[in-house]
């Protein structure tokens, strides 16, 4: 009897979708129908077996109820609903074939039932599915701002917002544990969808654990499941955020161990806890070291690129999130002092210019100069000897400067001392005497003289 | 949805096209005389007949330009890849992947706890663990270790970042050789230099954009398909230029062709291609017109290019090039010459490092060290050249095998082997990157007592490939191709990008 009795509850779900059918088929014959009358007589079959299977589905509905153990505060309403409307469904069946017997119904317009019949069935149906799926089954993937204006609790993701100054005052559970704990476990570990019993909002949550114990192994990261479930490989069915979902970043996952080995600390800052800043450089701005200046720049005019490449030159864009540009001579050897002016419509978006291999001479300088966002320049293979190169120190975003196999002579090294931004010269192959200056402006701009041997070995000529 | 039936029978129609061949041709010719006899008969019966076959084929800018580059859709690190492989697996644990450990059990059986449920491609029963045969020491400011088999190399370690736990699932030479260029151990997938190539075009048009040279008195195993365009255009395939006499086979003019003839020539052929190519939209045919004219350009730039004789004496013995031959040395020295002149993708094979054991020169201790000095001057050569030109801040150049080498010796048959030999290993091994954005002395990685197994920082074969497209300026999830109804990528539906060592 138990297990007719759970089989029966079972089949809830399947069977409630019939006098919905039924019914709401029923409805819309009856508006089709509204002025023609022709399938006055099919009407009421309609709803006569709506409220033959909607008092079927009363009867698992209640069998499920009783089978698996819901309060009955939280089906309450779906029951009487659903009662209800296995009522209205024969009501509106005696109505249509004209039945006399209910006065008061015959006062009551057809149109009106029918669109609390309507108001019913999807209140009942709605009432259904929220038991099944939960309440925030159908506003779930609304956007933020949309939940926000129904009224509707939305799940923030919190920003880990550290810096170079900050890092050591910053607050190590509040401002780093428990957003990485929000942004990709609290979805699943709330109060209100509380999976494995296990919330992970609150600290004091946190420790007490869930179903299966605690998740937290006094200062051992190994022992803790909050730290080893994170650890499992995907295809492992324990493994925790579950596949599909967010899952934590290496560096994530690193530093909720740490934090769990240094005894889960919920209060003080990052410089209390004792945790070394390389489990949180990850989160720290990333220091952007771009061949180009990290400014925006207006686009350039498509056809001033076209025109310029008529001629030879080869020009890119840097990448497709930057319009800086790449500008590089390699197939036009015979770019010369005079061809400058062909990249005059384009040179404040110049990052790149690669003029090795080409005709210019030290007066290329002067025009250099102009641009004002170069911040890699290739000379080599070139007839410079580094005569006025000391025009070039206007440029604030100049970093590399290739000078290789270049007539550069000694007494113009100094100069590179008036340039800000300056990282790297190359001076391999030059008229450079002495190789002494390795570095300028205290180590920020470093000189590669090349010139690299490989000694002979005796195991050079030793075969086995 | 309609674009993509549209775009699968466009995938039909271009197979048909490769498939229509001279038969085709000669069929096609006797249907339509024997049309044109009918259609006189049945003059205006069908007036569908006698109208033209309307073809969508026409040619987009990129079409008759496949290698115009383009920008990358981020920040790039590298400009090109100078990609070193060593076909047939070098031995990690006698170069970069030391195991004292390992020393304190040589000759004792291997556990059969390690054996349990691993194929491997000769070792039967139970093979016994055999120590390193290098020595090695903490080498540069890093510390990272280096063998007595590569002494250059020291130099340049602080210059590299080392991968040790690299895994891939392929024991075999080929199929592991293929997904380790192409991402799949199938055939049929494009190879890295492919994707480079197809994303980003080349700078320099008078050379390809991808060049691939081998070295070793073999190409690997796997064939042309490491270096092929699989399902991209097959315009993006690498060319395989030779160190040894004329660097690309056929390119030279006969005598008494002149290259004025040379070119009218070409450009009638490509004429008629071109008519071709609108009435049958065959890509081939595309693929064809772009070759003819990238040959003609070549006829000047690769020569000059592939001349390693006007390089300094200098540059020559520190390389220890041997002019006139095929050697990793040359493909080195070339190697830096193409990246100079702009060339996206370079790829260098060097055949022989199958050290099974079986015969001298595939030995661990004799063989090996025979490979190892042949690519230890050159490689370290080439790091060092790079970096005084300026070129090793957009290179990146990428050393490894297709897997590794087993800690146990081989057995192959159950029987002792005539020399110290290792067998294929796919569990644990090193490769190392080093260049443009790439973190200079790193060392992600690390492998149990005995190099059997990663047991930190495992990293795979997609792992590698999105590291290498991130530094090319891609998103590794991002770049897709697509084909049969589905986007292709590099890296299918895994890898991540290993920011361990990136600077």
């Amino acid at each position: 009897m138990e297990v007719l009795k759970q089989l029966l509850g079972r089949l809830h779900p399947l069977l409630v979708h019939l006098p919905i059918g039924f019914i709401v088929f029923g409805l819309l014959l009856q508006f089709l129908d509204r002025k023609k009358k022709d399938y006055a007589q099919l009407i009421p079959i309609a709803y006569f077996w709506g409220g033959i299977s909607a008092v079927a589905a009363c009867i698992t509905g209640y069998l499920q109820y009783l089978s698996e153990g819901y309060s009955f505060e939280s089906i309450k309403w779906h029951l009487w609903s659903g009662i209800l409307t296995a009522l209205f469904s024969f009501l509106m069946y005696f109505k249509l074939n004209g039945a006399k017997s209910f006065n008061l119904l015959n006062k009551m317009p057809i149109v009106f039932l029918s669109i609390i019949f309507l108001i019913l069935i999807s209140f009942t149906g709605h009432q259904g599915g929220n038991i099944t799926h939960g309440k925030d089954y159908l506003v779930e993937p609304l956007p933020n701002n949309i939940k926000s204006a129904l009224g509707i609790e939305t799940f923030e993701a919190k920003e880990i917002l550290l810096t170079e100054d900050n890092w050591e005052t910053a607050l190590i559970y509040e401002d780093v544990i428990h957003p990485i704990l929000n942004n990709k476990c609290v979805s699943c570990h709330n109060p209100k969808k509380a999976k494995g019993n296990l919330l992970l909002h609150a600290p004091e949550e946190i420790l007490n654990g869930g179903e299966n114990g605690v998740v937290i192994s006094d200062k051992n990261a190994a022992e803790s499941d909050l730290y080893i479930r994170m650890n499992l490989p995907m295809d492992n069915d324990d493994h925790m955020p579950p596949e599909g979902k967010t899952q934590p970043t290496k560096e994530e996952i690193k530093l909720v161990g740490a934090w769990i080995d240094a005894g889960n600390p919920f209060k003080g800052t990052i410089k209390d806890s004792g945790l070394a800043k390389e489990l949180f450089t990850s989160f720290l701005p990333k220091k952007e070291n771009n061949d180009y200046p990290n400014i925006e720049i207006k686009p350039v005019e498509h056809d001033s690129i076209i025109a310029i490449e008529k001629t030879g030159i080869h020009i890119d864009q840097i990448n497709k999130t930057s319009n800086f540009l790449s500008v590089s001579c390699i197939n036009k050897p015979s770019f010369s002092d005079v061809d400058f002016e062909i990249l005059l419509p384009i040179k404040s978006n110049i990052a790149r210019l690669d003029l090795g291999s080409t005709k210019v001479s030290d007066n290329i300088f002067k025009k250099l100069a102009t641009l004002p966002n170069l911040t890699i320049l290739k000379l080599d293979n070139t007839s410079i000897s580094g005569k006025n190169i000391e025009q070039l120190s206007v440029l604030n975003n100049l970093k590399s400067i290739n000078l290789t196999a270049t007539n550069f002579e000694s007494e113009h090294i100094s100069k590179f001392a008036n340039f800000s931004s300056l990282q790297k010269i190359y001076l391999y192959k030059t008229k450079v005497l002495t190789t002494e200056i390795k570095t300028l402006n205290e180590g920020q701009i470093s000189i590669d003289y090349g010139g690299y041997e490989l000694p002979a070995l005796p195991t050079d000529s030793i075969v086995y | 949805m309609k674009d993509l039936i549209d775009k699968l029978i466009q995938e039909k129609l271009a197979r048909e096209a490769e498939a229509k061949t001279r038969r085709h041709f000669i069929k096609n010719c006797a249907q339509g005389i024997g049309g044109l006899a009918l259609s006189s008969i049945f003059a205006g019966c069908d007036p569908l007949s006698s109208s033209p076959k309307k073809t969508q084929a026409a040619f987009s800018e990129r079409d008759l330009n496949p290698l115009a580059t383009l920008a990358p859709p981020y920040s790039s690190k590298v400009k090109s890849v100078i990609y070193l492989h060593m076909a047939g697996a070098p031995s990690q644990l006698e170069m970069f992947d030391y195991k004292p450990e390992l020393q304190k059990f040589d000759g004792q059986d291997c556990p059969q706890s390690l054996l349990e449920g691993k194929k491997f491609a000769f070792i039967k029963g139970t093979p016994k663990l055999m120590g390193p045969q290098a020595k090695f020491k903490q080498e540069g400011e890093s510390g990272n270790w280096v063998s007595d088999y590569m002494p250059h190399f020291k130099k340049v370690v602080d210059d590299v970042a080392f991968l040790k736990a690299v895994h891939t699932d392929q024991f075999n030479h080929g199929p592991a050789q293929l997904f380790m260029h192409t991402g799949s151990a199938r055939l049929g997938r494009p190879s890295i230099g492919s994707w480079a190539t197809y994303g980003l075009g080349s700078v320099n048009q008078n050379l390809p954009g991808f060049v691939v040279l081998t070295s070793g008195g073999n190409t690997p195993d796997a064939g042309k398909s490491v270096w092929g365009s699989g399902f991209l255009p097959s315009v993006y395939q690498g060319v395989q230029c030779r160190s040894k006499g004329d660097p690309v086979l056929y390119i030279k003019d006969p005598d008494g062709v002149t290259r004025n003839l040379k070119k009218s020539t070409i450009e009638a052929i490509n004429k008629i291609n071109k008519q071709e190519y609108l009435k049958y939209a065959d890509p081939e045919i595309l693929a064809r017109i772009n070759q003819y004219e990238m040959a003609y350009r070549m006829q000047i730039a690769v020569p000059e290019v592939m001349n390693i004789n006007n390089e300094s004496d200098n540059i020559k013995q520190m390389y220890g090039v041997e002019p006139g031959k095929e050697s990793f040395a040359n493909n080195c020295l070339l190697a830096r010459k193409l990246v100079e002149d702009g060339v996206r993708f370079v790829q260098l094979f060097d055949w022989g490092w199958d050290t099974h054991g079986n015969i001298r020169s595939g030995s661990i201790d004799m063989g090996l060290r025979n490979k190892c000095r042949e690519i230890d001057r050159p490689i370290t050569a080439l790091l060092l050249d790079l970096k005084q030109r300026g070129l090793l801040d957009e290179t990146l150049v990428v050393w490894g095998g297709e897997f590794g080498r087993t800690p146990m010796q081989e057995n192959r048959g159950n029987k002792k082997m005539a020399y110290k030999g290792r067998d294929h290993h796919g569990d644990a091994f090193t490769m190392w990157m080093a260049g443009g954005g790439i973190k200079k002395g790193a060392c992600h990685g690390k492998t149990d007592d005995i190099g059997f197994s990663g047991i930190e920082g495992k990293v795979s074969v997609h792992d590698v490939h999105a590291t290498i497209l991130q530094q090319l300026g891609f998103d590794h999830e991002q770049f897709t191709y697509e084909f049969q109804g589905r986007n292709f990528r590099l890296t299918d539906v895994e890898g991540e990008v290993i920011k361990e060592i990136l600077a």
